[in-house]
């Protein structure tokens, strides 16, 4: 998309002559060699590579009691056996289903929420003293009420991500219409906008970058979230009851494992907002 | 630009000083009468004054141009004529009714550009024309979006976001989009402030032909005692806060001024002299009250 962008800036500069002064080009090609981009991901690999060489040299010299730390050939094995014995892809999924629902629940009740007490100074009043405690009671005070009002099923852990993460993205949206540019909202006004359009072209996409760090901060906690009601919940179900019963067996690797697990799947949530977040602001230039 | 400017404009304007002067018969179309404004701070429980008692009667196809030192009301006064602000006192009317918000009429260029980031320049030009009723069909729109860049001579730059401009750049943008519905009124703040004196000055030479043509009225703020006299019709000077009107000047230089070398004239110094007399009242005063 960038790159379309400057060259059609390019091309209609050259027509113009605008380009030229005194015959030296102003836009000039970039010679970015054709390895440039795959730089990071090579950097990545060794950095990880030399990261897991050295914990499986500490781990053979035993160091440190293999029961607490297993080598990383153990917690690769346990991955693999687990996935194939269907000892882990069940609770996967069963936790990646239910963090994307409870964020897409959480995202559908905490924008048009956030707006609207952006947008309402009485909304705002009245709704902010709820929101404000409910953003910071910490989540965990809450299960045995659920558990008492739900028992231990699904629903409750949905409800408890739900509560986690529809808190951060509310007020992130809130910040975001109170801190629209004023002299956007006049030059809105000066060009007849009206409420509707004034919404639309204006508030909404200058609250869009606040939204999606609010949906960022959805996710790490919606993750806290999901891991309180599956570790504590007792529901049996998920990457949290693993753990649970991983360190009830005293198995090591398989506690690895799941740690490792968890941290690949909320990199890759946080990586794809990140993507996003450049895809939908391009004008905020964010490094990459 | 500057060399488009001369070719065909009538040369009766040439002819003596009396021709270009306001003629008093022309009807008035802004009015501000004994206008005080001011802002509200709830949490000292204050009001500061900007403007006290500010009356001026602007006529149709009149160039104000107004000076005054910083923080003396002169963005205030502009944002009541837009309606943005209401007057504490006195009335503020553009047509003979009261001003009751913005409206098509009225356009404005922003001290501080307010371009939407999102945009690319030539979305941010369309802002003007796309949101009230009886809007241009799309081809019109991009015919008038090319022509208004081409005037502030940013051809070449339609898809460029406001961020990869520089500030003069992203002033003209703001200026384009103000053009580009031809309105009757164009308030402007301090439009020319962010580029540099060359490209000021042809901007100012196609600005004057552009408003002979169209026959626009303008507010025009500026901080240049030069660019106000080059300009206006007549120059308000506004002295230090609580801002009143300290002398309206009638500038009797014959138009167009950028092309026929204005500056060099006696009368162009004389005026500016008396108006820099003025504004150096001002700058002392506000050091003796401290
Ligand atoms: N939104 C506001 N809230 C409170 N006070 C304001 C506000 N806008 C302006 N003022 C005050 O009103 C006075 C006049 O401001 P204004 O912006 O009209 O000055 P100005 O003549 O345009 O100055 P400059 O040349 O620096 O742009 C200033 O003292 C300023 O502090
Ligand atoms: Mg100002």
């Amino acid at each position: 998309m960038t790159s379309t962008r400057t060259t059609a800036a390019t091309a209609a500069a050259d027509e113009a002559g605008a380009n030229q002064i005194g015959g030296s080009k102003v836009v000039e090609d970039l010679k970015i060699s054709r390895f440039a981009p795959f730089r990071n991901t090579v950097i990545t690999i060794v950095n990880l590579t030399l990261f897991f060489t050295a914990w499986e040299i500490v781990a053979r010299a035993e160091l440190v009691n293999p029961l607490f730390f297993p080598r990383i050939t153990d917690t690769f094995e346990a991955i693999y056996t687990g996935f194939r014995d269907g000892v882990i892809g069940p609770e996967l999924q069963h936790s990646v289903s239910n963090l994307l629902i409870g964020l897409v629940i959480s995202a559908a009740i905490g924008i048009p929420v956030g707006l609207f007490m952006g947008a309402s100074k009485t909304a705002d009043l009245l709704l902010s003293p709820y929101v404000w405690a409910m953003t910071s009671l910490p989540r965990v005070a809450l299960i045995p009420l659920l558990i008492l009002i739900m028992g231990f099923g699904n629903q409750m852990q949905l409800t408890i991500i739900v509560l986690s993460a529809v808190f951060p993205i509310m007020v992130n949206c809130m910040a975001g219409v109170k801190t629209v540019d004023p002299s956007l909202l006049r030059a809105g006004r000066v060009f007849g906008t009206n409420s509707f359009q004034m919404y639309v072209k204006i508030i909404f996409p200058f609250t869009l970058p606040f939204v999606i760090s609010g949906i960022n901060q959805g996710i790490a906690r919606g993750l806290v979230g999901m891991l309180i009601g599956e570790l504590l919940g007792g529901g049996g179900a998920g990457l949290g009851f693993l753990l649970d019963r991983a360190g009830d067996r005293f198995d090591a690797p398989m506690l690895y494992a799941t740690l490792l697990l968890l941290a690949v799947m909320s990199v890759a949530l946080v990586q794809l907002m990140r993507w996003l977040e450049r895809r939908v602001a391009p004008w905020r230039d964010l490094p990459s | 630009m500057a060399r488009t400017a001369a070719n065909d404009r009538p040369q009766a304007a040439l002819a003596s000083p009396e021709a270009s002067r306001i003629e008093d018969d022309r009807e008035t179309v802004i009015v501000a009468d004994r206008v005080t404004a001011g802002y509200e701070n709830r949490r000292a429980k204050t009001r500061l004054i900007a403007l006290r008692d500010v009356s001026l009667e602007i006529r149709r196809g009149e160039f104000l141009a107004i000076v005054g030192p910083s923080g003396c009301g002169k963005s205030t006064f502009i944002n009541m004529i837009a309606g943005f602000l209401k007057p504490l006192e006195g009335t503020m009317t553009v047509d003979g009714k009261p001003v009751r918000g913005t409206g098509a009429d009225r356009a404005m260029v922003f001290q501080d550009y307010a371009l939407l980031p999102w945009r690319t320049v030539e979305r941010n030009v369309q802002f003007a024309m796309e949101n009230r009723g009886n809007r241009p069909s799309k081809a019109e729109q991009a015919e008038r979006v090319a022509e208004a860049l081409g005037l502030v001579g940013l051809t070449g730059f339609e898809k460029a976001y406001p961020h990869e401009l520089s500030g003069g750049m992203r002033q003209r943008v703001g200026i384009a989009r103000a053009l580009v519905t031809k309105p009757a009124i164009l308030l402007m703040d301090e439009p020319f402030g962010a580029v540099d004196a060359m490209t000021r000055e042809a901007m100012q030479a196609e600005f004057e032909r552009i408003i002979s043509q169209t026959r626009q009225t303008v507010i025009f703020i500026t901080h240049s005692i030069d660019e106000a006299v080059m300009l206006g019709d007549r120059v308000a000077v506004i002295s230090n806060r609580p801002g009143t009107i300290k002398e309206v000047v009638d500038v009797d230089l014959p138009r167009p001024r950028l092309e026929g070398d204005a500056k060099s004239s006696p009368r162009f110094a004389e005026l500016r002299e008396h108006i820099w007399s003025l504004l150096q009242d001002e700058a002392l005063g506000a050091k003796e009250a401290k």
